[in-house]
């Protein structure tokens, strides 16, 4: 009993001692991730419900972010969708992360001819407009698959992996002069080894970061996909693409993009803060309490 | 004496540390007259910076003044008469115009002070400017007081195109240009060459006298201070605990603290022996007593010392100490030293052969040109040189991190191949490198056991089993606690870093340690224990060791042998002792010159100042030092031939035109009893 509580304190001193931009973040999170697990079991209407109310009809009690022009319920649209956002998000951001990690951190490390190709190739796809590159991709998987979640996986992590690529080549490159990495290369590492024990752990921070801001613009780029008809689908109440839809409507009723695109907003800062905070307390020098 | 020229009584500074803040010093009092030079003196994060940057008004949203006052006398600003006005409460446009008129400042590290993209010219001219009297300030005219050429050309050049004394020259004339009362000046010779900062801290001395200006100097370099200062403050941990004219302090320091700092500091040639009693120790912020925070180190220590607070009181004429067990204390400021028993004469075998080496970087003209020598098996060999000497390089390229353009390295009289991933592993692990500087040489990210582990399982995988154990008796050889293993490097201090480092080489079982300037980025007082440390390792081991070094005083003190360098190419070899007597080659003699000694006034030692800087001549055509020699007995010779070895008594070798006994002639003509003490 003792000892339960002594832990509690211990979690509660350190949660003090956490930088105030992570602290915020981290429960903007936790409302997101409540939202998403539990959101479908209390959302007041199907996501595809309609007759929720008048159409355009604005804020009221009943309708607490308004009706689209279907008279579909935004806030349980916007609710549903939440789960959705947030694992394609975070899941292609993910894939682009590694992926683009893995090139970088080895193109910086290697360095010579080996990385002047890599670059060269990185170049060549980040010229490529990202909706160009990915209609390509789509294309190449077949009209069949448009629509899979698992291809617009794919193909933001495709338009990702280079461009982190390129800041985690940067990161290895400043990290690879410094002298813990020359012990290392001094003993005979592998460039495998090096870049796993030297590398990555203090590249760490500028890939977290990385990732947030990635992960906060991923909603968009998979709202602009369901735009144009290549991602997820209507009536998926995925954010961006609810906001596409709405759109048009915005001179007649502002309100209905207003829920998407604050649930959008609070996804990206708080993704945002957090990772700041994450990359101050494993960058900086404090020690974190013993715990 | 007059009122002085600056008074601060009481200053108490804390900095924001997560929620709370933290005092970084405490009730420091002391004043500065006109015309004189207050040095301040303490290891790192002592506080002395900080109150340094306080006579400024600095202010930083991260620190706060608690408590005391600076104030000057006979200060009048444009209109209004400041005289008795606390600094650390003027408002911001007064102090705007307090600063660089009044009071100016000199930064440490003149690489980072100037804007990399502003010619030096107009760098010096925005004192002025903001001060608003633009016309009457001359570039030139500061230039040349600061011993900088003052023609057009020079003023257009970039912070990038001078060397290190050059870019600390700027910083100077820049901090001059409006003619200031009091100059603060933090480390400005810390991050240059022996021969560099003799001539900063002469050009100091010759300002002062020329111009009359009060300074505070704040360093870490006892020694330096006592040629420059007329008064000397040690701190330690945010507080002032002696304060005495130069003289006094070194000859009868009071305090324990100060003792130990004396006692630290390497002698240079002459007095052997150092670090007699080296502090033990090592400032710990986090746990300091309420009452003298020197308790936990001081051997004087009685139980009463840690519960009350220590002040400042007179002990002697202008001496002032905060120690009440000072008069009891001796006032020996060193006990008889007793010589580092030398190691058994290192076996007649070699270990490494360096021959004919060279080494550039990229197609440049190589930084390295035809360097040969042995290393003994348990031998410690010195090579010593400033900057640029290329003696960093020759320890790369036999690590293997640099391939060799001529001439090649031997291990047992096995050819190496030139770089490390041609090399077998076995070979690999014999040679290991030892870094400047801690901070970079351990992964911030892993804890010592995994970087210590690490060596172990690599090159002895059968042994990866207990691994742990090795590491920690490892830790317990190079004396870290064994606790220590589960720490992140940035949670020791500097001296603790090194010390892993070293314990991390250990771990490989070499056969020779190359140290790269090792002592450099620390503090005295643990430049002396890590010294130690080395030396009985080493003995112990039967480990060579190849010492880089820029300080001699340290060399004499570890090496065997000595390798003197300028500009890649050896200039003298031989034995410790030889090296060290004459007859010196006219550069060692130089740099022998060039080491600070306590209490040596640098008006003696005034052509320092002026040594000759000339262009070098081309690389691989004649004498390298021919550009800088004093001792030159042709011109032409010199500067078109290759100066052959000269062989004198006892295996010394000195590359000159000129023979031993000319040498040993120039040397006795110059300063002998200085030298030769």
């Amino acid at each position: 009993m003792v000892r339960a509580g002594s832990m509690a304190a211990g979690y509660r001193s350190l949660w003090r001692q956490m930088p105030l931009s992570f602290r915020i973040g981290a429960l903007m999170l936790l409302a997101h991730l409540i939202v998403a697990v539990t959101g479908p079991f209390w959302a007041p209407y199907g996501y595809s419900q309609m007759g929720a109310g008048i159409p355009l009809s604005g804020i009221s009690w009943h309708n607490p972010l308004g009706v689209d022009q279907l008279g579909r319920d935004v806030f349980s649209r916007v609710v549903h969708g939440s789960p959705i956002v947030i694992a394609l998000s975070l899941s292609a951001t993910f894939l682009g992360l590694v992926v683009g990690a893995t090139i970088g951190l080895f193109s910086g490390y290697v360095g010579g001819w080996v990385d002047l190709v890599i670059q060269r190739l990185l170049e060549a796809l980040i010229s490529i407009p990202f909706l160009v590159l990915a209609l390509i991709a789509i294309s190449a998987a077949g009209v069949e698959a448009s629509g899979n979640p698992v291809l617009v996986v794919l193909v933001v992590a495709l338009v990702y992996a280079p461009r982190i690529a390129r800041i985690a080549r940067a990161t290895a490159i400043d990290i690879a002069t410094r002298d813990h990495v020359t012990v290392a290369r001094l003993r005979g590492e592998t460039a495998w080894s090096v870049m796993r024990r030297e590398l990555l752990p203090n590249a760490s921070g500028v890939l977290l970061v990385e990732f947030a801001l990635r992960a906060g613009y991923a909603p968009v780029l998979i709202g602009s996909l369901g735009f144009l008809g290549f991602g997820m689908m209507p009536p998926t109440p995925e954010w961006g693409l609810m906001i596409s839809e709405n759109r048009a409507m915005l001179l007649v009723s502002p309100v209905t993009v207003l829920g998407p695109g604050l649930a959008l907003a609070s996804l990206v800062v708080g993704l945002n803060l957090f990772t700041e905070g994450l990359a101050r307390v494993l960058g900086r020098t404090v020690r974190l309490g013993s715990l | 004496m007059n009122a002085p020229l600056l008074q601060v009584a009481g200053l108490t500074v804390a900095y924001r540390r997560g929620e709370g803040w933290v005092r970084v010093v405490e009730d420091v009092s002391f004043s500065i007259g006109a015309g004189e030079v207050l040095g301040l003196v303490g290891e790192s994060g002592c506080g002395k910076s900080t109150v340094a940057l306080q006579l400024l008004g600095y202010r930083h949203p991260g620190l706060r003044v608690e408590a005391g006052r600076v104030t000057l006398n006979d200060l009048n600003l444009t209109g209004q008469n400041l005289t008795g006005q606390n600094l650390t409460d003027l408002p911001r446009a007064e102090l705007d115009r307090l600063r660089g008129r009044h009071i100016s400042f000199v930064p440490q590290n003149p690489t980072t002070a100037l804007n990399p993209g502003m010619r030096v010219g107009a760098q010096v001219g925005e004192s002025p400017r903001a001060h608003g009297d633009a016309a009457d300030t001359d570039p030139g005219a500061l230039f040349a007081q600061v011993g900088l050429p003052d023609d057009q050309a020079f003023r257009r050049r970039y912070p990038h195109q001078l060397s290190g004394g050059q870019q600390q020259r700027v910083c100077i004339a820049m901090a001059l240009a409006c003619g200031p009362d009091l100059l603060v000046l933090d480390e400005p010779t810390t991050g240059l060459d022996v021969t560099t900062q003799a001539q900063i801290v002469a050009l100091l001395a010759d300002l002062r006298a020329r111009l009359g200006m009060s300074m505070l100097y704040v360093t870490h370099d006892l020694t330096l201070l006592s040629q420059l200062a007329d008064r000397v403050g040690v701190m330690y941990a945010g507080r002032l605990v002696e304060i005495a004219e130069t003289g006094s302090l070194f000859r009868t320091p009071r305090h324990p603290y100060s003792k130990g700092l004396i006692a630290s500091i390497p002698q240079a040639p002459g007095n052997a022996g150092f670090g007699t009693r080296p502090l033990r120790g090592l400032l710990q912020r986090g746990a300091l007593p309420p009452g003298c925070p020197f308790t936990p180190r001081c051997d004087h220590a009685r139980p009463g010392c840690a519960e009350t607070v220590q002040r400042l009181t007179p002990a002697g004429a202008a001496h002032q100490t905060a120690c009440w067990r000072a008069s009891q204390l001796g006032h020996e400021p060193q006990v008889a030293a007793p010589e580092p028993p030398r190691r058994a004469p290192a076996r007649n075998e070699t270990l490494i052969e360096v021959k004919g080496l060279s080494v550039a970087y990229g197609t440049a003209a190589p930084v390295v040109r035809d360097v040969s020598f042995t290393l003994g098996i348990g031998e410690t060999l010195a090579l010593v040189g400033e900057s640029g000497s290329g003696k960093s390089t020759i320890a790369r390229a036999i690590a293997g991190l640099l391939a060799p353009v001529a001439g090649e390295v031997l291990l047992r009289n096995a050819p190496l191949a030139p770089l490390v991933r041609l090399r077998i592993r076995e070979v690999r692990r014999r040679i290991q490198l030892i870094f400047q500087n801690p901070d970079a040489s351990l992964n911030p990210r892993a804890r010592l056991a995994t970087t210590l582990r690490r060596p172990v399982d690599y090159f002895f995988p059968v042994e990866s089993h207990h691994s742990l154990q090795l590491a920690q008796k490892a830790l317990d050889q190079v004396r870290l606690e064994t606790a220590f293993a589960r720490r992140f490097p940035d949670e020791l201090s500097g001296g603790e870093r090194q010390r892993a480092a070293i314990a991390r080489a250990l771990l490989a079982r070499p056969d020779v340690l190359l140290c790269d300037e090792v002592l450099s980025a620390l503090d005295v007082s643990v430049q002396a224990s890590i010294l130690l440390l080395l030396q009985r390792l080493t003995r112990e081991s039967g480990i060579a060791m190849l010492f880089i070094s820029h300080d001699l005083a340290v060399v004499r003190l570890v090496a065997d042998r000595i390798a003197v360098l300028f500009r890649g190419e050896i200039m003298e070899i031989g034995t410790a002792d030889r090296v060290f007597a004459a007859p010196f080659h006219p550069y060692t003699h130089a740099l022998l010159q060039a080491v600070p000694k306590p209490l040596v006034r640098l008006a003696d030692r005034a052509q320092m100042a002026s040594a000759p800087v000339g262009v070098p001549p081309a690389p691989g055509r004649g004498c390298a030092y021919a550009g800088r020699c004093g001792w030159k007995p042709d011109k032409v010779l010199c500067d078109t031939t290759m100066p052959p070895w000269q062989i004198a008594p006892g295996g010394l070798r000195i590359r000159c035109h000129l023979t031993p006994e000319a040498l040993s002639a120039r040397a006795a003509e110059t300063l002998p009893e200085e030298i030769l003490a």
